[in-house]
């Protein structure tokens, strides 16, 4: 039997009363690569927020490895969407992975060049060392999310949250994300990860959550990712959409 | 002390003071917020007043920069309700908190040594001529004191948190995340700004400091894709701007604080103009560089296409792809200075270094792969993006 990495229950968000998520359970075994599917608006970024303290919830509660997850901040790395932050900012390639680096380092400890050397290396593994000094407004949108992936690479964490990491790259950048990410998993780390291109899901994971406010479905890919959870999740007939 | 060097140094503290908290107000899009701010601590100013009688004394700057931070929780409250955007709220806020400081300034104005026009401009000329005296001694301008020991904790504040207020500026979502609660560091900017504003506005009025705080930080923003450059830029031009402005109010002798925007404004401008990237004029001439060569290029998948020796000479190229002489010349010229071309007996034919160029130029433009077009973005604006 697996460990569970991520347990949720009763979770419900609302915005201004109206209610996000609606009553979720969820129990994810650690070390598996999952998606978060789901239509515009079903909660699946909000889900991902209120795992991570970052959204308050109405009701409910959220455990990461049986502790609450301010207790477990160092275990977790989050990738937001590319376009929740202002790629203008003045800033280097380098200086956005170091802060990934900050979490370990707490309040006011600078890194040093221990936390750099980490950092580099992340850029390289993604791919990126020759970009280290660039300005991040004068990276394309693969290279840009490249970064991001080094900054979550480089909190060294044993779950890892991203928010739609396919959205605006190129094709190379994204089978270079899920080969990096389908090495996590390999190395023991469990993934979750919203997801938006249903055609690929069957390829790129192993784990499935199927959201639209409330849960759907949550299960193993070969088991659950089917015509019927999609009719349900989508509200339309998906038969002819994916061919798996 | 010299008076003259009195206020001169009070410019520069008081301007290194608002440029600090500045940047982080450019960079998080709030620099509105520090006009509100820089208004409605009115009240708490006229209200601190009453009961210290000392527009220097601590308890009126706390009590005033409190002001100002109700002003952000009020906006943030009226935004929340979804009825009206944050422009407007800040719109609805300031002047209501204002316009209560201005009654309560009528209704007491005989009382108290303080009008509306003083809050509003203030008179740095006036300010070393309050001085303070510790057991009877003359340390110096009073305003100096306040400026000072403001700077102080800004800076040690800065060097303290720069981490935490770099991540939370830039990703609010990664600052909750690992811990670090961009509520708590977003009140701290907000109760520094609203303290610095209110221990400057004597010296330079509540409009001006707004002027000192977005100024410096807006013209830094220009020049530099580095946040600690940023920073230094910003006192540079806030402490240049303090000195000029002095000097071009003691030569035509007016407003000290009205000089020092004027000349803020300046700056800003000459760099808007001549900044070296994101300047004016940089950017027109990229974009006219950027027109030259998709001509080259076009010119260039010409000559690749074509074997035949008459779409390639040189006079054909004017009628074949349709362009003024000028334009042919340029295009020709840009190609053969790269040698990208040669040219024998007026036909022209690619090198292989350009047959090379356009491969990759082509391939690039296809799939949008630059990692081998890498060496060309320096030679070319085409392929920066």
């Amino acid at each position: 039997m697996q460990k569970i990495a991520i347990r949720v229950d009763d979770l419900t968000v609302a915005y201004n009363y109206k209610p996000v998520l609606w009553d979720i359970d969820l129990e994810v075994p650690e070390s598996v690569l999952m998606a978060i599917v789901g239509p515009n608006g079903a909660g699946k970024s909000t889900l991902i927020k209120s795992i991570l303290g970052i959204i308050e919830p109405i009701a409910g509660s959220v455990s990461i490895y049986g502790k609450p997850y301010d207790k477990q901040r160092k275990l977790v790395a989050y990738v937001p969407q590319k376009g929740s932050v202002d790629w203008d900012f003045p800033t280097t390639a380098l200086d956005v992975v170091m802060m990934g680096t900050y979490g370990r380092l707490g309040w006011i400890k600078r890194p040093r060049s221990k936390e750099k050397k980490a950092s580099l290396e992340a850029l390289e593994k993604v791919g990126m060392l020759p970009f280290k000094g660039r300005q991040i407004s004068k990276l394309s949108g693969g290279q840009q999310q490249r970064v991001f992936l080094a900054r979550a690479l480089v909190q060294n964490a044993s779950i890892y949250f991203m928010d739609e990491p396919f959205q605006g790259v190129d094709a190379t950048t994204e089978i270079a994300i899920i080969n990096i990410l389908k090495e996590l998993r390999k190395a023991g780390k469990t993934v979750i990860v919203v997801h938006h291109d249903l055609q690929t899901v069957p390829e790129y994971f192993d784990w499935v959550t199927f959201l639209n406010v409330k849960k759907i479905a949550t299960g193993p890919v070969k088991d659950i990712f089917n015509d019927d959870n999609l009719t349900k999740t989508y509200g339309i007939n998906y038969k002819v959409a994916v061919n798996k | 002390m010299d008076v003259q060097i009195e206020i001169q140094l009070i410019a520069v503290i008081v301007a290194i003071a608002c440029a600090i908290p500045g940047v982080f107000l450019v960079l998080r899009k709030m620099a509105l917020i520090s006009d509100a701010i820089s208004h409605s601590i009115l009240p708490g100013i006229v209200i601190g007043f009453f009961i210290t009688e000392d527009l220097n004394s601590p308890w009126l700057i706390l009590l005033a920069a409190l002001t100002g931070v109700i002003t952000v929780v009020l906006v943030e409250a009226i935004q929340k309700t979804g009825l009206v955007k944050e422009d407007t709220a800040i719109g609805l806020v300031f002047p209501a908190l204002f316009s209560i400081g201005v009654i309560l300034i009528a209704k007491n104005a005989n009382d108290v040594h303080l009008d509306v026009h003083a809050v509003l401009l203030g008179e740095l000329a006036f300010a070393p001529s309050d001085r303070l005296l510790i057991g009877g001694v003359d340390v110096g301008p009073k305003s100096l004191w306040v400026m000072g020991i403001i700077l102080m904790i800004t800076i040690g504040l800065l060097l303290t948190f720069f981490k935490e207020l770099k991540v939370s500026t830039f990703d609010v979502g990664l600052s909750a995340a690992l811990g670090f609660s961009p509520v708590v560091l977003h009140y701290g900017l907000m109760t520094i700004s609203s303290v610095t504003v209110v221990g400057a506005f004597e010296a330079v009025g509540a409009v001006l400091v707004v002027a000192l705080m977005i100024a410096p930080a807006a013209t830094a923003y220009l020049l530099t894709s580095d946040l600690k450059k940023m920073l230094v830029l910003s006192v540079i031009f806030g402490v240049t701007s303090a000195i000029g402005g002095y000097w071009i109010a003691h030569l035509l002798d007016a407003s000290i604080a009205g000089s020092m925007t004027t000349v803020l404004g300046i700056v800003f401008m000459m760099v808007y103009l001549f900044a070296p990237n994101k300047g004016l004029i940089a950017v027109l001439y990229r974009q006219k560089q950027q027109r030259t060569e998709v001509s080259l290029l076009t010119f260039l998948l010409h000559l690749n296409n074509h074997e035949e020796e008459t779409e390639r000479h040189v006079k054909h190229l004017n009628e074949h792809i349709n362009w003024q002489q000028v334009r042919s010349k340029t295009v020709l010229d840009l190609a053969q200075k790269n040698n990208l071309i040669a040219i024998n007996d007026q036909i022209v034919s690619l090198t292989q270094k350009g047959k090379e160029f356009t491969e990759l130029a082509l391939e690039y433009i296809i799939t949008n792969k630059d990692e081998n077009i890498e060496h060309m973005k320096d030679d070319f604006f085409l392929f920066r993006g």
